[in-house]
């Protein structure tokens, strides 16, 4: 606070000469540099106080997330669909058998068109034993698949008419909110008896494992007398083949033991719900039957869209930040600086516009140059994935990565510089030996912020990233890039519009938003932390 | 810029008696290292230096003083050619020559030219980097690996800066972590790891207290008997006490070069005399 404005009482008439006091201006009882300081400090309280707003709001709107999913797990298992879904895993796990068998065809039938020179007719008329033995292997499950439809209809008739009470019961008590206590009680609401329902559906637990057993039999059966192929890397695919299949065989017991031992009454623990969202592998709305918020796929998505993004834009940004800093010629600097920060300028949906009709196009069509094909997943057939939207997405950290990196190797002093040309350094030994160690920490926090910026764009990823909603395959090692992903501000800009407030994908979205604001926090908290030790070793 | 009082930086010794400058150097004539003839040097259009010419001793120290802008360390930087880092600087007329090769020949290489002709900053400017490290950064960009090379050489240089005792045990930490008297010493060891012929100071001691001025001032008379010293000073007792040459410069100009006690004691020219005995500067 500036110190008490002076009285004019206290001027003394006689002392005309050394005048140091003055009679200062007031408004509303505050003086000039008082109203000046409430003014700009006002400003910043307003910013505060928006964070804190910002805050408070995604927490309140996200909080309430994990009780819904709650909510949303224990009627999955109330209403038996966990129980179903034990069985339907064989199932599935045995659809990828048949896939797999589907893709040894396919090869089989290149085999024999490409490298033994056979007409596609002909091939196909060797490949007839084989499509009877993939026939025979696709109907072995046909026992399991009719009981595990029925327990299906069983357990989605009952989820229905829980989801119907409900309904029923947020209309009564609407109405009792209103007054109208007579509709009230005449809406009638069925309770349902969970544990008698689900009984009926775990009690054909025998039936099926008489199912299972032969079904288990008829494939070790199929697995003994695989058909002959004729080469031998066809030929280890099979055996490939053979080993999944007896492993798939082997899990039986555990999987009838696993649903001989289901409860539906056991409760669901809220750090299910938490656990359900940050690692569950699926991201499933509006599914006639389970809707699942699980996360993964889209921090996957964020993450290697960024990483893509990264790998691009340090070594462009750092590298044209060592060059305007340390190499430039004053004309270069005056022209290449303001280049590049420029594109930050370009709005985020025309540089998407650019991704979808140029850049992605362009990759793909790339990607099946006969003199590119080592590199890993090319050629690729999807316009929009992962690596058309890291390149862009590379493309907008680079201004932040290079002015930030710039700003800190400036900041390494000139005295370093002169010391160590002094003792007979060339200019490159003095880059990479005395500059860029010197001005690393700086460097390093420029990445985060790149990174943070990166992470929280929306625009570009919406548009190029291709919007498929599943973990990457990383299996496929690097070729990992060139498939589409969806990303955390993706989903949210895409789902929102559409989902009722209040309800629980519309709190997911919350929490997805939620998660980007700790990562952006995170961080800069570490940027700033960095930035500052810098500061410290340097000063 | 005086803040080495005489009185409080070596009682002992006094304006009146410079220990070095005394007769006997004049007496036998040593053979010139550097020859700076008719230099004439500019920083764009602006004409920093007129007409050098001078005659540095091998082995001496020599010490160039003269009021502030008067082109003293800007002939010290063209010496290493440190001025080629800033941009329009350029030597229009003249030449320096060291050992009969002028520096700024079309053949010389000015990587080369710095490791003979190494620099001491008047602010200490050790890297963010080990003691160990700083010194043998010189070594490191020549290429040389060995560790026992290397470990020789540290203990070698920090022992000719006079600075081994006070960090042979701490040689693995950071150099900022030194006082400001130590940094000094340690950019000297820097200096003369690389063994250079000629160490220019450029105002060494012009950050330093008076105690830390008086060790680098001891180890200023160690060094000039392996190498040839330069050293501009803002301090004439500085340049009385430690300096067998004494170079005034005024403007731009060379304006007396002499035996040390000859410009204090002795001037010739009146500019000289005015500057040397405080009435101005």
């Amino acid at each position: 606070m500036p110190p008490e404005s002076t009285e004019t009482s206290v001027v003394d008439s006689t002392a005309t000469s050394f005048r140091i006091q003055k009679e200062r201006t007031q408004f509303l009882g505050l003086t000039w540099d008082e109203c000046i300081q409430w003014f700009f400090g006002g400003n910043a309280l307003v910013a505060v106080i928006i964070l804190g707003l910002i805050t408070f709001f995604l927490f309140r709107e996200g909080s309430s997330f994990f009780g819904q999913n709650r909510d949303n797990i224990t009627i999955y298992r109330l209403a038996g669909l966990e129980y179903v879904d034990l069985g339907r895993q064989q199932e599935k796990d045995h659809a990828a058998l048949s896939r797999y068998l589907a893709d040894v065809r396919l090869r089989t039938h290149q085999y024999y068109t490409v490298q033994v020179g056979l007409p596609a007719k002909e091939a196909s008329a060797r490949l007839k034993e084989f499509d009877l033995y993939a026939e025979r292997f696709a109907r072995a499950s046909a026992s399991i698949r009719e009981q595990l439809s029925e327990l299906s209809e069983l357990a989605t008739d009952i989820k229905a008419r829980h989801l119907e009470n409900q309904n029923l019961a947020e209309k009564r008590r609407q109405l009792l909110a209103a007054g109208k206590k007579d509709e009230a009680a005449a809406v009638e609401i069925l309770p349902i008896d969970f544990p008698v329902e689900v009984a009926v559906i775990t009690s054909t637990l025998p039936a099926y494992a008489e199912a299972s057993a032969s079904f288990s039999k008829s494939l070790e059966e199929l697995v003994a007398a695989p058909p002959a192929l004729p080469d031998p890397e066809l030929s280890a695919r099979l055996g490939r083949f053979q080993e999944l299949t007896r492993a798939f065989i082997a899990s039986f017991p555990e999987t009838l033991a696993s649903m001989q031992s289901w409860d539906a009454t056991v409760p669901v623990p809220l750090s299910q719900s938490f656990s359900a969202f940050i690692f569950g592998r699926q991201w499933l709305t509006a599914s006639f039957w389970q809707d699942w918020y699980g996360a993964m796929p889209l921090i996957a998505g964020s993450m290697l869209v960024s990483l893509i993004a990264l790998v691009l834009a340090v070594p462009l940004g750092v590298g044209a930040a060592i060059y305007v800093n340390q190499l430039a010629s004053p004309v270069e600097q005056r022209v290449i600086k303001p280049a590049i920060e420029f594109i930050s300028a370009i709005p985020s949906v025309v540089l998407g516009f650019f991704g979808i009709a140029v850049l992605g196009e362009f990759l793909r069509i790339a990607s099946g140059w006969s003199f590119l094909s080592w590199v890993p997943g090319f050629p690729f057939a999807e316009r929009l994935n992962a690596l058309t939207a890291g390149c862009l997405l590379g493309l907008i950290a680079v201004p932040t990565i290079f002015t930030l990196a710039e700003d800190a190797i400036n900041n390494v002093p000139r005295a370093f510089k002169e010391a160590s040309y002094a003792l007979g350094a060339s200019r490159l030994q003095t880059i990479i030996r005395i500059i860029v160690p010197a001005s690393l920490s700086g460097i390093v926090s420029a990445i985060l912020l790149g990174l943070g910026r990166v992470i929280g764009e929306t625009m570009v990823v919406l548009l190029c990233a291709g919007n498929r909603i599943a973990i990457p395959d990383f299996t496929a090692g690097l070729g990992v890039v060139t498939q589409p992903v969806h990303t955390m501000t993706g989903i949210i800009a895409q789902e929102m519009g559409e989902v009722e407030p209040g309800g629980i994908h519309y709190r997911a979205l919350f929490v997805v938003g939620l998660l980007l604001f700790f990562i952006a926090l995170i961080l800069n908290y570490f940027a700033q932390k960095i930035v500052r030790k810098y500061k410290v070793s340097i000063g | 810029m005086e803040n080495t009082s005489p009185a409080a930086a070596a009682p002992t010794r006094s304006l009146a008696m410079p220990l070095r400058a005394t007769p006997k150097d004049d007496a036998e004539p040593v053979p010139t290292l550097i020859d700076v003839r008719n230099l004439d040097f500019y920083y764009g259009a602006k004409q920093a230096l007129f007409d050098i010419n001078i005659e540095i001793p091998d082995r001496r120290v020599t010490a160039f003083i003269g009021p502030s802008g008067c082109g003293k360390s800007t002939l010290l930087r063209c010496l290493n050619r440190m001025n080629d880092l800033i941009d329009g600087t350029a030597v229009k007329r003249g030449a320096i020559k060291i050992r009969d090769i002028d520096i700024y020949g079309p053949s010389v290489d000015p990587i080369e030219l710095r490791k003979r002709v190494g620099m001491v900053f008047q602010k200490s400017n050790p890297f963010p980097k080990s003691i160990y490290e700083n010194i043998i950064y010189g070594l490191r960009i020549q290429g040389v690996k060995s560790k026992t090379k290397l470990d020789e050489v540290v203990e070698k240089s920090l022992r000719g800066a006079a600075l081994w005792d006070e960090v042979k045990d701490r040689l693995h930490e950071s150099g900022l972590g030194l006082s400001g008297g130590q940094q000094q010493r340690l950019c000297i060891a820097r200096t003369i790891a690389v063994e250079p012929e000629v160490i220019l100071m450029d105002e060494p001691c012009s950050a330093l207290d008076p105690i830390a001025t008086a060790k680098v001032e001891e180890l200023i008379h160690e060094l000039k008997k392996q190498f040839t010293i330069i050293i501009v000073t803002h301090s004439m007792q500085q340049a009385a006490r430690c300096s067998d040459r004494t170079a005034f410069f005024y403007m731009g100009k060379l304006i007396e070069f002499d035996a040390t006690h000859n410009i204090f004691m002795n001037p010739k020219n009146p500019q000289t005399e005015a500057y040397v005995s405080g009435r101005f500067g």
